[in-house]
């Protein structure tokens, strides 16, 4: 039995920072948002964390794959920005929704790709007759140190998706493989507020060797050439990154650019390539074959072939479209930015 | 109102859902899970969740808010006519005042009320945003 994406939902919050406004105000030279290929991002309000957000995709995820609470096994929430760093996420959305209660749930933490893992974790549960329905959350409020490189990016978004077996799917999670080592090229310490990084090591030894080698081995473990393959779409830190590892792997830009939702939104963290990808199955057409590739420092890459269903197009117009989300924008200033972040040292209470 | 942990856990079902009481005895619904009918006292009573969708009928911003919720002022907060029929008063999120007009179609989200403190519990509920359309 093959394993399938059932049901998708995104949830990204309409204001939205200027790149440019960040350069102007910390002093970058005004070419380096093109260089990074980012225009904005997205800004969570004040009332606003992983939680609320992935509970809104995960709502409409559920809608999308047409199941109830009581026909979920299991909620899998994977983020780097708990709201508790000891109680799980995974359990407030699942009451919230109302998931039944015997079930699997946890939070999973690996940089940027738990929510992949989460994905991995569930084509193993449905296949082994373990589950019917899994619930796999991505979401992030992603942290910045401001005024550095990442202040650009680091974003607010979700993603969710009800994965069960391939025939009650909008798409089929045909092949799925995974490729992790040891590398410091992004950590944030306990007690840290923000993350660190290596500069440009988070590049070559990092983003690239990690999603070109998971994407090779699932092309080996497949015999699937790239150009099988009518959409690709990459863990998206910055806007260059995913066209750059598409080069590497002979992919024309033409089929990365759909799934490309960075340059608009920022880096939503756990929810980057998946909200790629729910883009892309909401403009697909059945039969289309999707190259997915997760990233997370530390580091780690989940390659996905998922071939798509004529279910998918029904099932898109079930809930908010990415791209209307991406549309629906109202801009910030930093100073609003910071506010509703939480960055601003204040008197509060009494 | 300020709830303590075990209080806010035994109502968060009424936090995180909209729940409507529909009366056995007079058929008249009421907002949020309830014993008894509050109009006829009859605890002939049945809940139904709420689709969370409804429509704006008013709204006003308050500048004024205890709680520890101060982060959020000035705040817009509404009365939702939910499509089931029942009134709630709720805060209005993700939109601009000047962008804001009665009749909007609105729909119910999952925000946080309010914290403690940086080590308390953090206290979800339900608020309501415009629904995004094409």
């Amino acid at each position: 039995m093959e394993a399938g994406i059932r049901g998708w939902g995104v949830y990204v919050p309409r204001f939205r920072l200027s790149a440019h406004d960040v350069a102007t105000l910390w002093g970058y030279d005004s070419r380096l948002p093109k260089a990074l290929g980012i225009v904005e991002k997205a800004v969570a309000e004040e009332d606003e964390d992983s939680v609320t957000m992935g509970w809104y995709a995960a709502k409409v995820a559920i809608r999308r794959a047409g199941v109830s609470g009581e026909e979920i096994d299991a909620v899998f929430f994977g983020t780097e920005s708990k709201p508790y760093a000891v109680k799980p996420s995974a359990t407030i959305v699942a009451d919230a929704l109302g998931v039944k209660k015997r079930k699997l749930a946890t939070d999973l933490e690996f940089a940027c790709r738990a929510a992949g893992e989460g994905i991995r974790i569930s084509i193993g549960l449905v296949k082994g007759g373990l589950a019917q329905n899994t619930l796999v959350i991505g979401s992030d409020t992603a942290q910045a140190n401001p005024g550095d490189l990442l202040d650009f990016t680091a974003s607010s978004g979700a993603v969710a998706y009800v994965i069960s077996s391939a025939t009650n799917s909008v798409a089929t999670i045909e092949a799925s493989v995974t490729y992790v080592t040891d590398t410091p090229d992004f950590w944030r310490r306990d007690r840290s507020p923000y993350p660190e990084h290596a500069e440009i090591f988070t590049g070559e030894p990092a983003y690239f060797h990690h999603i070109v080698s998971a994407v090779k081995l699932l092309l080996e473990e497949t015999g699937l050439k790239v150009t099988d393959f009518d959409y690709a779409v990459f863990h998206q830190p910055n806007g260059r990154f995913p066209l750059q590892v598409a080069r590497l792997l002979g992919i024309p830009q033409e089929k990365v650019i759909p799934g490309l939702v960075t340059p608009y939104i920022g880096n939503t963290y756990n929810a980057s390539a998946l909200i790629g990808l729910a883009k892309v199955l909401e403009e697909a057409r059945p039969g289309n074959r999707i190259l997915v590739a997760t990233f997370g420092s530390g580091a780690g890459s989940d390659a996905f072939s998922v071939v798509v269903n004529e279910a998918v197009l029904e099932a898109v117009n079930k809930g908010p479209r990415v791209s209307d989300m991406i549309n629906s924008r109202v801009q910030i200033s930093y100073g609003e930015y910071s506010k509703f972040r939480g960055l601003l040292l204040r008197n509060v209470g009494g | 109102m300020k709830l303590s942990v075990p209080q806010f856990w035994r109502v968060k079902e009424n936090q995180y859902k909209l729940i409507i009481t529909v009366c056995g005895e007079c058929g008249r619904k009421t907002m949020f899970k309830r014993p008894v009918c509050p109009h006829c006292g009859s605890s002939k009573v049945e809940y139904v969740e709420s689709t969370g969708v409804g429509v704006l009928e008013s709204f006003t911003k308050v500048y004024y808010k205890t709680n520890s919720s101060e982060d959020r002022l000035p705040e817009l907060v509404g009365v939702i006519r939910l499509s089931e029929g029942v009134r709630v008063i709720g805060e209005i999120v993700g939109v601009r005042e000047d962008e804001l007009r009665e009749d909007v179609k609105v729909e119910a989200v999952l925000r946080r009320y309010l914290s403690d403190d940086p080590y308390g519990v953090i206290y979800y509920g339900i608020k309501f945003k415009p629904v995004l359309t094409h």
